[in-house]
């Protein structure tokens, strides 16, 4: 019990006193469910109420202007019989799996090289790629589109160079241009996981094998790599589920082409107004999110126990 | 970790440069277009100027945002502090599935992709009739980073010795003075990382708050309304600025975090 001095008071009616004298035990087990409940308050009221409404919602179905609340599947059913619907959904599952690759396969060496550096300077170097991670994220995708676009920085540049003669054009208002911006968005989110595992790593486990005469590749593969590969994981979900969510960057970058889940389903709250089918469709988003989320853990679990 | 080999350790630092490129190369393009002007497709090289800054202090759209944006950050980095505090205290002071149920809801909003947090808040709204406004925006905003400050909190919790605790009572110490003159000072940096990182989220929060904002508007939706007419220089000399204050703030942090 010496743990819950951290409580927060305990309401007058509770008084020190009242739990003193003689029920002190029934006196505990209601302050416990006081305190309990005050805890829970909130997180219910304003995280968990929202997301059942939300939940709920997708099994209604608008008739004329108003929601007709009763249940239904006809949501889900749409969903499932619209050809359109269903690709667009794989080919951004798809999508969220590329800028996952893409982030990992680049976060991964600068990870390992954070990791490689000494002392403090390795926490002052990730900062600098943990730090845009918080900077303008509308004006970072401008500027990407104006770096893309058919008229943008890098045409110019390149034709400038002599490298192409014709401006490239399938970088900008498509799913290529949603797929790069994404991932340079989100590459500090495969970093940092990374880094943290391969910190983890006992450097014990690196000296053994060494003295054992394995050469340095060997050591990679056979400890290094495995023993990240929980920090892989986690990294490649996180990015996964943002890409997959995002509505913002397919809409700046994406063009007609570079249409997403994320963009069908804004659009079912705004010009497309039914809330209904927003919803059914935001939960089946949420299954390759929970996959991903569930794999995570798994991964992360697995590796504290070894 | 081993020692590199001078060429793997070339090729890292390559690719490591090559990132660097890819994060830093659009925010430079910023900060760039505010001191030059770009007319004709052509970089005005002979502009140079801060004329940008100045016109700054003249818009009254951008001031409106921007103060929007502080009065939300700070009001959400203060309630999320507060209840992310007795959460963290509240888990820590027992066992059960309870509080590990608690703990999943508390890490939600964080967990999933921001649209389904936006969005359930939305419809929330929407069944209890609650007009969209700045009061909206910091609830989605506490939401949202309430899950980093529980869990900085928490994480120092975790390292500060029982053992304290119980002297304190012993010695004669209420609750509440534990609180306050032995806990209180242990978590007091963690409570400042947590915050300056919160206020860092907030600021430049989008995607939830577009969902659930009404018709004041932050920064990073005044910006999000005035992308299809293109950026003037007084828009990039404001995001110069912006980007040297989140700078600013992360070192501010990364002290912080550091320091025992």
């Amino acid at each position: 019990m010496e743990g819950r001095v951290a409580d927060p008071p305990l309401p007058n009616a509770m008084s020190q006193r009242e739990i003193a004298d003689g029920e002190e035990r029934a006196g505990r087990a209601w302050a416990d469910a006081l305190v309990g409940a005050a805890a829970w308050a909130l997180p219910t009221a304003f995280i968990l109420v929202p997301l059942l409404l939300f939940l709920m919602l997708g099994f209604f179905e608008v008739q004329g202007t108003d929601i007709a609340y009763h249940p239904t599947l006809k949501n889900y059913a749409r969903f499932f019989r619209d050809p359109g619907l269903l690709s667009t959904f794989l080919k951004t599952c798809w999508l969220g799996l590329k800028v996952a690759a893409i982030t990992v396969v680049l976060g991964y060496p600068v990870a390992y090289l954070l990791a490689s550096l000494g002392g403090r300077t390795k926490y002052v170097v990730a900062m600098f790629f943990a730090v845009p991670l918080l900077m303008s994220y509308i004006i970072k995708i401008y500027a990407i589109r104006s770096i893309l676009g058919g008229n943008g920085f890098l045409n110019r540049i390149l034709l400038h160079l002599g490298v192409i003669e014709e401006p490239w054009t399938f970088l900008i208002f498509n799913l290529n241009a949603v797929m790069l911006t994404l991932a340079i968005l989100l590459v500090p989110f495969a970093i940092l996981p990374i880094f943290v595992a391969l910190e983890r790593i006992p450097r014990n486990l690196l000296e053994a094998s060494a003295d054992l005469g394995a050469p340095p590749l060997q050591t990679f593969l056979k400890i290094i790599l495995p023993l990240s590969l929980q920090g892989v994981v986690i990294g490649a979900s996180f990015t996964f589920v943002l890409a997959i969510g995002d509505f913002v960057t397919p809409q700046m970058v994406g063009g007609i082409e570079g249409f997403t889940f994320g963009r069908v389903i804004y659009s079912q709250f705004g010009f497309g107004n039914n809330w209904p089918f927003g919803a059914a469709l935001s939960v089946i988003l949420l299954l390759p999110v929970l996959a991903a989320i569930v794999i995570a853990d798994r991964f992360g679990r697995a590796r504290y126990a070894t | 970790m081993m020692r590199l080999a001078a060429p793997v350790q070339a090729s890292l630092w390559t690719v490591a440069a090559f990132v660097l490129v890819l994060l830093y190369g659009p925010l430079f393009l910023a900060i760039f277009f505010s001191f030059f002007a770009f007319k004709a497709n052509q970089v005005q090289w002979d502009s140079f100027s801060f004329a940008a800054y100045a016109k700054l202090a003249d818009n009254q759209r951008i001031i409106d945002a921007l103060t929007n944006t502080f009065v939300v950050g700070v009001t959400a980095v203060a309630l999320s502090l507060v209840l992310g505090t007795l959460l963290a205290l509240y888990y820590h002071s027992g066992r059960g599935r309870g509080r590990d149920l608690l703990q999943i809801v508390i890490y939600l909003p964080f967990l999933m992709p921001p649209i389904l947090t936006g969005l359930s808040l939305l419809i929330f709204f929407r069944q209890i009739d609650f007009e969209r406004s700045l009061i909206t925006v910091v609830i989605g905003h506490t939401v949202f980073v309430l899950a980093l400050v529980y869990r900085n909190v928490l994480a120092r919790l975790q390292t500060i010795s029982r053992s304290l605790i119980e002297a304190s009572l012993d010695l004669g110490a209420n609750r509440w003075q534990t609180f306050r003159y032995v806990l209180l000072p242990q978590l007091m940096t963690a409570l400042l990382a947590a915050g300056i990182l919160a206020f860092a989220l907030s600021f430049d929060e989008t995607l939830i708050t577009l969902l659930v904002t009404g018709t004041k508007n932050t920064l990073p939706m005044w910006l999000w309304s005035m992308m299809r007419l293109g950026f003037t220089p007084d828009v990039n000399a404001l995001v110069a600025l912006v980007l040297a204050g989140t700078t600013l703030l992360c070192l501010l942090a990364a002290r912080f975090l550091t320091k025992p």
